[in-house]
């Protein structure tokens, strides 16, 4: 009898947990958008936590859940490199408490990368750019390549010798690698790309010496070239990087064009309020200014780079059509 | 040197209020589980992982590692005084805690088993200190094939230990393996065997596995186990006097060398470790035939041996990735849930996190040894609490943990499944710990698998090619056979002791 109680018990728990799990996303009226946020706003990450657009979320959410007086959550929804977290947010209620936080790797670099992708760029509201971050090539520190001119010159004495690392075939290390290489009139089919589990994985094959060049934004390899393992070539970017002030940038070496850059902003499931979203980025740019948001970018390598809603889209459309055109010429999208 | 800097660092950062309620609570909880019987350390992490989960990663990973220490000491109190091992590698615990506490010496048993298992700690902490920065930077230069060679042969090795039949290991590996490939494909990009159903395409989340196999598991097999109360013996005085502190010294120092050395390699789970230490301590006495009527050598080797390995284990797990037993395979995928990868380039990349996780270590086992031996009492008296009570608690706790780290239902399904899947296992002997390991270390394995051969065109000799996977190879195989040798005679040691097999892996 007693066990038969303990069963019942537990199957009552377990009824219960599915019911209250099933049930967050309660029914809302929201006319007077005035009052918003009345409740607590869900920033969903879709990569894991301790990355960069998870830190930047994390900034965001701090700044935005003392200005409004309400919680802001950050919420990790990983798997399918940033299609699961994002696909969840898009298509969730238009209400402007489900907001997406992403980069380029889930959205322009997966669209022109994907044959039938899942998602495109017209299923985001893309609503602000919060920060950015450079493209920086890594090689090991005892590599034998001064500054991205030598690796260049190697590259095309002997393009099949070069081994990079990259999260899969359609990854940002990918898009860096086929743009630079393609603008140098080299054959970026020769080359070999070694995947990787992501940049901390591959900043230490560079550095262990088993592949070659590593590709990745600035403060990913920080940490490995302050360390003295690893020498950074070139920063793509028309200034020079505050983390590496000795580095010169791609224009400075005379590599005109390269365009690849590492970015994270805002987006809303299309249909959402239009007085929401500008609520959104009115607070966005008054958050560039903050000080403590800043300290806490500067604190994760992070640039600030706030772009409007209209800019944003602007440049998410460009990019796209170019990392597209890319894609198809030089078969990263098969 | 660099080291002592980033120690004193991290104890800086342990030592704010509110680190160290963590630290607190996370040792004191893994007590509380560890010494309910029939949960050891692996399924105290996985059922307190969801808690955990709230956490932000430094302060998470100070209460699994709480948790975990704490499991272990936890383990041990149910051994002395109730004669009830909460996991395998307190059964040396039993043979002579127990008859010391029905001489009514129990609190002194107890008292040793705490103070040699804080030795061990610091032991192993030390040992870590010094070690596993240095093995990390070694670390860099293994390149993926040395990686691929380095895991699987550690597999083999955990596979041996895991049951009594390779074979039945090696096919619940296979299995484990099979659902780690479920998701994006790690170097196509594109999702596989997802049957078309989107939610497959997000892979399995381990956790929930874990969950599953280590929390809901036990519960089912907890409704069915008829669980006799047992009349426990009163604890009189928890100090050690000062005659079995000094008979116990010699004990807790080979015990923790021991265990330490052989806890940084896998395939010597602290099973082995604890029973060898019994031997030892056993073969060194001047009074062999006191062994077994309470000699309180035999608590204090077998409990700072079982400790050190524990440490001992964080070694290769921080420096490598790999995890030399299940709860620390367990850790290496909480640590993973925070996209923090042990390896080589953790203490470069993440060096506030490590050292603050060892200090707080440090300071763990220290606040074990205060509140554990004037909480003696309650510990003893926590064992009595209804399994009717237990099991919603822990069910609770496991539905909301497998929601959390995903926020996703499809999870706690899949935990609710694993946990029905693991029970059956559990019922028809086939060991679950294989399954985990590579479900685990499965993708890791997958990747230096495809690296390795993106470097060498696609051939296979690399892996015997290079000199520095050559070595790992033989030295491997070195390592399988002593600790097949080793597991047999503890799997016989084991039997002769307890008159049954039990699960030795943990």
């Amino acid at each position: 009898m007693k066990k038969f109680v303990t069963l019942l018990f537990t199957i009552f728990t377990f009824g219960l947990l599915f019911v209250a799990c099933s049930n967050n996303q309660s029914q809302e009226k929201g006319d007077e958008f005035a009052n918003y946020p009345e409740r607590p706003i869900e920033l969903v990450v879709p990569f894991a936590a301790g990355g960069g657009v998870d830190l930047a979320a994390r900034a965001v959410a701090d700044y935005l859940s003392i200005k409004w007086d309400t919680p802001v959550n950050v919420i990790n929804k990983t798997g399918g490199g940033g299609i699961v977290g994002a696909q969840y947010a898009l298509e969730a209620k238009p209400d402007g408490y489900t907001v997406l936080m992403n980069n380029n790797s889930s959205t322009t670099m997966y669209e022109a990368g994907t044959t039938n992708p899942i998602l495109t760029i017209e299923d985001h509201l893309l609503t602000a750019r919060v920060a950015r971050s450079p493209l920086v090539y890594a090689v090991a520190v005892d590599a034998p390549w001064n500054d991205l001119h030598e690796l260049t010159e190697w590259v095309r004495q002997h393009p099949e010798e070069l081994t990079w690392a990259s999260v899969g075939p359609a990854g940002f290390s990918s898009f860096g690698v086929a743009e630079w290489l393609t603008k140098a009139g080299i054959d970026y089919t020769q080359t070999t790309m070694v995947s990787s589990e992501g940049a901390s994985d591959s900043t230490a094959k560079v550095a262990g010496g088993h592949v070659l060049l590593a590709v990745h934004n600035a403060g990913e390899v920080y940490s490995l070239v302050e360390a003295g393992k690893l020498k950074v070539l070139a920063v793509q970017s028309d200034t020079r990087s505050p983390l590496y002030p000795d580095v010169p940038t791609t224009e400075e070496l005379g590599f005109n064009d390269l365009t690849v850059s590492w970015w994270t902003g805002i987006s809303f499931p299309q249909g959402t309020p239009e007085e929401i979203v500008k609520k959104w980025e009115e607070a966005l740019f008054e958050m560039q200014n903050d000080e403590e948001f800043q300290e806490q970018l500067e604190k994760i390598f992070l640039e600030s780079a706030y772009l409007n809603s209209e800019e944003f889209n602007e440049t998410v459309k460009n990019e796209t059509e170019r990392f597209t055109k890319l894609a198809e010429e030089t078969g990263i999208r098969k | 040197m660099d080291s002592l800097i980033y120690l004193l660092h991290g104890f800086g950062e342990v030592l704010t209020p509110m680190n160290l309620l963590i630290v607190v609570a996370g040792s004191l909880l893994g007590t509380l589980v560890g010494v309910l019987p029939g949960l050891g350390p692996t399924s105290a992490i996985a059922i307190l992982l969801p808690i955990v989960a709230i956490l932000d990663p430094v302060q998470a990973i100070i209460m699994m590692a709480g948790i975990y220490y704490g499991a272990m000491y936890g383990g041990s109190t149910t051994a002395i005084l109730m004669n009830i091992p909460g996991e395998s590698s307190s059964v040396p615990a039993t043979l002579d805690g127990f008859p010391l506490a029905k001489k009514g010496r129990g609190g002194a048993a107890l008292g040793i088993a705490a103070i040699g298992s804080f030795f061990a700690g610091i032991f192993g902490l030390v040992g870590l200190v010094l070690f596993a920065p240095f093995l990390a930077d070694q670390a860099l230069k293994f390149g993926p094939p040395e990686y691929f060679v380095l895991l699987l042969m550690a597999l083999l090795i955990l596979f041996n230990i895991s049951s009594e039949s390779f074979i039945k290991s090696t096919v619940m590996g296979a299995l484990g393996f099979l659902i780690s490939f479920v998701g994006i494909g790690l170097s196509s990009g594109v999702p596989r065997f997802d049957y078309g159903f989107p939610i497959l395409a997000g892979g399995f989340e381990m956790i929930s596995v874990i969950i599953g196999f280590f929390a809901i598991a036990e519960v089912l097999k907890g409704l069915e186990e008829r669980r006799i109360r047992i009349k426990q013996v009163p604890i009189k005085r928890v100090f050690p006097t000062r005659k079995d502190l000094q008979v116990s010294r010699f004990p807790i120092l080979r015990g923790s060398i021991l265990g330490f050395f052989l806890g940084i390699l896998p395939g010597f789970s602290a099973t082995i470790t604890s029973f060898l230490s019994y031997d030892i301590e056993k073969r060194f006495s001047k009074t062999p035939e006191k062994f077994g009527k309470g000699a309180i050598e035999g608590v204090a080797g077998p409990e700072s041996a079982n400790n050190a390995t524990s440490s001992g284990g964080f070694i290769p797990l921080f420096a490598l990735g790999i995890p030399s037993s299940p709860p620390m395979a367990v850790l290496l995928a909480a640590l993973m849930i925070y996209g923090l990868t042990p390896g080589p380039v953790l203490f470069e990349e993440n060096a506030d996190f490590v050292w603050t996780v060892i200090a707080s270590m440090f300071i763990g086992n220290v606040i074990l040894l205060i509140l554990n031996l004037p909480l003696v009492g309650l510990w003893a008296k926590l064992t009595d609490v209804p399994f009717g009570i237990l099991a919603p608690i822990i069910l609770m706790i496991s539905i909301i943990g497998a929601y959390s780290v995903r926020n996703s239902l499809f999870d706690c399904m899949i935990a609710v499944v694993f946990g029905v899947l693991g029970y059956f296992f559990h019922k028809y002997n086939w060991p679950i710990i294989p399954f985990i390991l590579c479900l685990v270390l499965g993708p890791k394995m997958e990747i230096s698998f495809i690296q390795s051969l993106e470097m060498s065109s696609g051939s296979l000799f690399i892996f015997f090619e290079r000199p520095l996977s050559f070595i790992v190879l033989v030295i491997a195989s070195i390592i399988f056979a002593i600790s097949s040798y080793l597991m047999k005679r503890t799997k016989k040691r084991v039997i002769e002791e307890t008159g049954e097999l039990q699960d030795l892996s943990s």
